[in-house]
């Protein structure tokens, strides 16, 4: 970036990055390090397998972040698209008072949350995690999704309807189509933050069969002590499939993670 | 506007209006299942918990007392709402900071001619990703007395700096702020990162023909360009700060003693653990007024920094 480098420069270069980057790699590395210890790597690994219910809080999980992720998608395309593309009485407000939602601490709502779930018999029911996270997610994405579309020219959506597509027909063959950058940001912002979620599970699901990833290192702990070797199996078992897919979709986690600051 | 004169034109008008108020309509409908959403959950929790907060209730009793201001009164008077808030306000300032340094650090640092770049973007890049809760258990095991940082202060002869940390009331905030950063720093290298791509390679060429040292152009050219990245994650640490709760909650869960009790674990504690409930939705209403300021704030700075 500045002044061309010299083989001095670059080794100088290389050291402090290396420097730099330590604090961040080592607590991964011992992560990964400490899984192994103990009984050693297969019976850690074995164990976390065989005598807990860590394929079913996994696959809890990804139930709770599919539906996360399939209610934020139906409702921001549509939103988005009413938003950035019709043209109705109240437009401006009914944005605002989306928007007004942006910045909302869900731990905020625990005692309202807390009373609806008990009113409606949903203890134990995804519903109760996915529909308040779906609402704590939709103001950012149908913010970044309407500005998004907004920008798709108005002659792309005349000429569909001249040709006799509904606007419903419209937003499914033209809008959303164009729209692909941003859905992905979408849905990588509501997969990983309904994955990573913490609260509403811890609130909501107390029956063991039901409960998500982000509860086994409390369920390990009051289950099977402290034997610390084995909960870090876990710890990067659960990991395990967010890195892979950040790894796969770079461009997106990144993009999509970065993309609220920007806007 | 000319009044319509033929039959043929009325009714195309008339046509028109039809189709316009059906598009209208047709564009409450898409909104619908959001609204539903937002003002069934968001809008009706905001004043449910409102009405809460004039109650002294336990949650269960049907007929719970009426008190008026009571709850918020006592939240002026109790001493451990007025620690919360600082601990925010540090843990806040601490983390904002070291983020933002270390953040452009290593943003300008591997802008520079390294080789394997990708990797060390994406090893900075892992703990944004990686799910709160897994870090805490982390991070929980290493700040033990006998856990791998000590062991590190140990091995390069920093034995003397050896600390309890989470165990210990001095260190605990501070120790609840270094895992933070740990998580969040990925996210200002990579606004830094985007930021500084968009800065004029001529005004830094210009510059360093100029004779201005690498030190100097980034103190003068580079770190006043970069002012609404610095505001921007300024204002979004701080209101992440104040909605902190997965770290705090199982590192320490706001101990030792309340030296590390953040707003967000008092509300939890107050309304899940204690059956607080009305004392819990009134300090949640308080969370929200410093959310919305700050939010408010958020959106006035930004717009006067984009007016210079």
């Amino acid at each position: 970036m500045f002044s061309r480098p010299t083989w001095r420069s670059r080794v100088g270069y290389q050291l402090l990055a290396t420097i730099l980057i330590l604090p961040f790699a080592v607590p991964l590395l011992w992560i990964v390090t400490i899984s192994f210890q103990g009984a050693g790597p297969t019976a850690n690994y074995n164990a976390v397998f065989t005598q807990t219910p860590f394929v079913r809080f996994l696959l809890n999980s990804l139930l709770i972040s599919i539906g996360t992720v399939a209610l934020v998608f139906v409702c921001t395309m549509l939103a988005g698209y009413a938003l950035g593309k019709l043209k109705f009485r109240g437009r401006e407000l009914i944005f605002t008072g989306i928007l007004a939602g942006l910045m909302l601490p869900a731990i905020a709502l625990i005692v309202p949350l807390f009373m609806m779930v008990r009113r409606f018999g949903l203890f134990n029911n995804y519903l109760a995690v996915i529909v308040p996270l779906a609402a704590v997610l939709l103001p950012m994405t149908i913010l970044l999704t309407r500005n998004f579309m907004k920008g798709i020219p108005d002659e792309l959506l005349d000429a569909a309807r001249i040709d006799g597509a509904t606007s419903f027909g419209a937003l499914t063959r033209i809008v959303i189509p164009l729209s692909r950058p941003i859905i992905a940001v979408v849905i990588v912002w509501a997969f990983l933050n309904s994955w990573n979620e913490f609260l509403l599970p811890l609130l909501f699901l107390q029956d063991t069969s039901l409960q998500a990833v982000t509860q086994i290192p409390t369920y390990f702990t009051s289950t099977y002590g402290s034997d610390v070797p084995k909960i870090f199996a876990a710890l990067v078992l659960m990991c395990l499939p967010i890195v892979i897919a950040y790894l796969a979709f770079q461009k997106f986690f990144e993009r999509g993670l970065t993309a609220g600051a920007l806007k | 506007m000319t009044q319509p004169s033929t039959v043929g034109q009325r009714t195309a008008i008339a046509r028109r209006e039809g189709s316009r108020r059906r598009s209208q309509l047709t564009a409450y409908l898409y909104l619908l299942p959001a609204l539903m959403i937002i003002i069934g959950i968001t809008y009706f929790s905001v004043f449910y918990n409102a009405w809460v907060s004039t109650l002294d209730w336990n949650g269960i009793d049907p007929n719970p007392d009426q008190v008026g201001g009571a709850n918020y009164l006592k939240i002026a008077r109790d001493p451990i709402f007025w620690t919360s808030v600082s601990h925010v306000a540090v843990f806040g300032v601490v983390t904002v900071i070291v983020q933002m340094v270390a953040g452009l650090g290593l943003a300008l640092v591997l802008g520079g001619p390294i080789v394997g770049r990708g990797v060390y973007k994406a090893l900075v890049f892992i703990p944004v990703v990686l799910a709160p809760a897994a870090i805490s258990t982390a991070f929980r095991q290493f700040l033990r007395p006998d856990g791998q940082v000590n062991d590190v202060l140990q091995g390069i002869g920093l034995a003397s700096m050896q600390q309890a940390w989470i165990a210990d009331p001095k260190f605990a905030l501070y120790a609840l702020a270094a895992v933070n950063i740990f998580q969040w720093t990925g996210f200002s290298f990579m606004l830094y990162q985007a930021a500084l791509s968009q800065i004029d390679q001529n005004h830094l060429e210009a510059a360093q023909l100029d004779g201005a040292g690498t030190w100097r152009t980034i103190r003068h050219i580079v770190i006043p360009q970069l002012r609404p990245t610095h505001l921007t994650l300024a204002l979004t640490g701080v209101i992440g700060s104040l909605k902190t709760f997965d770290i705090v909650f199982l590192i320490t869960g706001g101990g030792p003693g309340r030296s590390t009790e953040f707003l967000t674990t008092y509300i939890y504690k107050q309304s899940i653990m204690q059956f607080h409930v009305g004392y819990g939705a009134a300090l949640s209403v308080v969370m929200l007024l410093l959310a919305l300021i700050l939010t408010l704030v958020q959106t006035r700075i930004y717009k006067l920094d984009r007016e210079d």
